[in-house]
């Protein structure tokens, strides 16, 4: 690229196989070819461009989409797309690139995307992103919109005339994480009470900091704890209308195919499922008796694979008193 | 209180001897008057048919025409009118789609402007404007006509359009092989397309795949309502001068004119001046709209009246 701008990166060869936190190594790039005709003027669409060029070379998954998001958020936007015309020309500033530079260094080391920028969208909210708390998944917006509309739709059932009320569940999430579910569902039933729990004190934590950075009027008590021996402690909570989760479904024998930035980055433990990756999905099943109301849901995401072995096991399993409902499939079909 | 008709208090007044009561008797004449002229012209608007989309919010949809980089840069500068406009009449502005030039300008954007009245003010705005003068890109000091079109959408609401789910197919990007927790993939682009008219919409100005969703569906559904309502219209007479969806799109509707410092509606053949001004997306604009309101209004009317002669002569 341009020599004034020092855009030389570390020569290192060979590839480092990717193992948990090791720094992984990089090919040396030259793209003095690229030279703009003026060196110093370089626009957004111009850093897009070399730092895809930069990823590619280097063997970055998703070279394109992960420059134009590590540019426009040092330019305050979202999207790249959504960049207006005058942003995208105007020259940016040494201090843009610097940033620019050290988020794509991140990048480089396959650190995904939303741990790079510290931030990612989940349905209307953006929420802190730390590993190795688990990223939220675009299939999961869906499972919210499940929980919202079911219960809206109790209400409307319920409602005999005037006043139609309000939904106002008591939720409790197993496996909160960043706090997607937890928070998205708050903003949705602002009425509700909801219970967030995770075994990990970081998830806890990052849960904590995301709530209270949307919501700071809200006082939140947390703690961490394994809900496995916690049935006592939940039930001081009054019994609850809706179990919700994103428990870990992957089967073991499939975890050594994820992605590197998976593996390397993200809480293992919050995809493995065990062998047959119904481990936690059972746990919670079989904890829900004690804890639902007796009209009470469990909303769960689930492998594609889960649907016809939860009704197995269910069936049973016929003291827990839990029936399958519905199986909802996500917008990709699965 | 009851009220006597007019022709009876004009016989009153100016028999009756006593001065005041007579001079008060004159004063409610003319206040009647004032009223009947006011209830003549309520009439007469409420004569004039509102059409079903006038209560719509709406999608507008700018695209570069003739002329290359001037015309791109031209369109932006029509947009960034429109989204003025938008936050001068406190309406909600948001860019659904933005495909920006090289140099500055746009080849192609669609926002979704939603408020009170909306569609009834932007429905004149569609069809093709057309810039006069020196591009920045021109070496030689030469005047250039470029254009670019406005293509103005109602909005329905969902309820109004009947899509079925099944009639949908919904493209992403973790559409192929295992999904979940098993992949972190962020493009969250989403492409909608409806199966049974190949109408296709798209976007990718959100992270969030499920807003994305959300703004493509909008995009689709004033695609989807559009159509609909141009199968209908198309029958409707045309020789009105105001001419509203398609049959409007293609017609050169404004010319602004920077030389000349002059802007030039060709459908009321109406010039105002100061471009700038006028390009602030305020007062001037607005100003226009309004007089192009009436014109249609008084079209609209003409045309019930000629309709209705042609009844009573037949």
């Amino acid at each position: 690229f341009c020599p004034a701008m020092g855009m030389d990166w570390p020569l290192t060869s060979g590839d480092g196989h990717p193992s948990k936190g090791a720094v992984l190594s990089s090919k040396h790039l030259s793209l003095r070819q690229n030279c703009c005709a003026r060196p110093e003027l370089v626009t957004a669409t111009d850093m897009v461009n070399y730092w895809q060029k930069v990823f590619e070379t280097n063997g970055i998954p998703e070279a394109r989409e992960s420059s134009q998001y590590i540019v426009s958020f040092v330019l305050g936007a979202k999207t790249f797309q959504s960049l207006d015309s005058k942003s995208l020309h105007t020259p940016l500033t040494a201090m843009q690139q610097e940033q620019i530079q050290q988020l794509s260094n991140k990048r480089l080391q396959r650190m995904p995307v939303q741990y790079v920028l510290g931030e990612w969208d989940f349905q209307d909210l953006t929420l802190r992103m730390r590993p190795p708390v688990f990223i939220p998944r675009p299939e999961t917006e869906d499972l919210i919109s499940l929980v919202v509309e079911e219960e809206f739709q109790k209400c409307e059932n319920s409602a005999l005339c005037f006043p139609v009320s309000v939904p106002h569940p008591v939720i409790l999430e197993i496996g909160c994480g960043s706090g997607a579910i937890a928070l998205s569902l708050l903003c949705k039933l602002p009425q509700s009470r909801v219970i967030a729990m995770d075994k990990e004190k970081a998830a806890v934590d990052l849960t904590r900091e995301n709530l209270l950075g949307k919501m700071p009027w809200l006082r939140a008590g947390c703690a961490s704890f394994s809900f496995l021996g916690s049935a006592k402690q939940l039930q001081l909570w009054g019994p609850i209308d809706v179990i919700v989760s994103n428990p870990p479904y992957v089967f073991h024998e499939d975890m050594a195919s994820l992605d590197t930035e998976i593996l390397c980055y993200e809480d293992l433990d919050a995809l493995d499922g065990g062998d047959d990756g119904m481990r936690v999905i059972k746990s919670i099943l079989a904890l829900a008796p004690s804890l639902l109301k007796v009209s009470g849901s469990v909303f769960l995401e689930v492998d594609p694979r889960h649907p016809n072995m939860v009704e197995r096991w269910l069936q049973a399993h016929p003291n827990l008193l839990l029936t399958l409902c519905a199986i909802h499939k996500d917008f990709c079909g699965k | 209180p009851a009220r006597l008709p007019i022709s009876v208090l004009a016989v009153i007044a100016p028999k009756y001897e006593n001065e005041d009561f007579r001079k008060l008797a004159e004063t409610e004449i003319a206040s009647c008057e004032e009223e009947i002229a006011e209830l003549k012209q309520q009439i007469v608007l409420l004569l004039i048919p509102s059409e079903e989309t006038d209560e719509s919010d709406l999608i507008m949809e700018v695209t570069a025409g003739v002329g290359g980089q001037e015309a791109m840069l031209f369109t932006s500068e029509i947009f960034d009118m429109y989204q003025r406009y938008a936050a001068y009449k406190k309406w909600k502005f948001e860019v659904l789609e933005y495909f920006p030039s090289e140099i500055g300008g746009l080849r192609h954007a669609v926002a979704s402007i939603a408020g009170v009245e909306a569609y009834k003010y932007m429905k004149f705005e569609g069809g093709v404007h057309r810039v006069q003068r020196v591009p920045k890109t021109e070496k030689q000091g030469r005047i250039h006509t470029s254009t670019m079109t406005v293509a103005i959408l109602p909005q329905p609401t969902e309820m109004r359009l009947q899509i079925s789910p099944k009639d949908l197919r919904i493209e992403t990007k973790r559409a192929s092989g295992a999904g979940g927790q098993h992949v972190n993939t962020t493009d969250s682009a989403v492409r909608i397309v409806h199966i049974p008219t190949g109408i296709v919409s798209e976007c990718q100005q959100e992270r969030s795949q499920i807003r994305n969703k959300e703004k493509a569906m909008q995009m689709l559904c004033a695609k989807l309502y559009n159509a609909k309502l141009e199968e209908e219209t198309k029958k409707r007479n045309n020789a009105r001068k105001i001419q509203i969806g398609t049959k409007g799109r293609s017609e050169k509707i404004r010319t602004y004119n920077f030389p000349q410092d002059r802007i030039t509606d060709h459908r009321i053949s109406r010039s105002v001046h100061h471009v700038e001004s006028f390009m602030l997306g305020e007062e001037m604009l607005d100003e226009m709209i309004q007089t192009l309101r009436e014109y249609a209004d008084y079209e609209s009317l003409m045309e019930i009246i000629s309709d209705n002669e042609k009844k009573n002569s037949s």
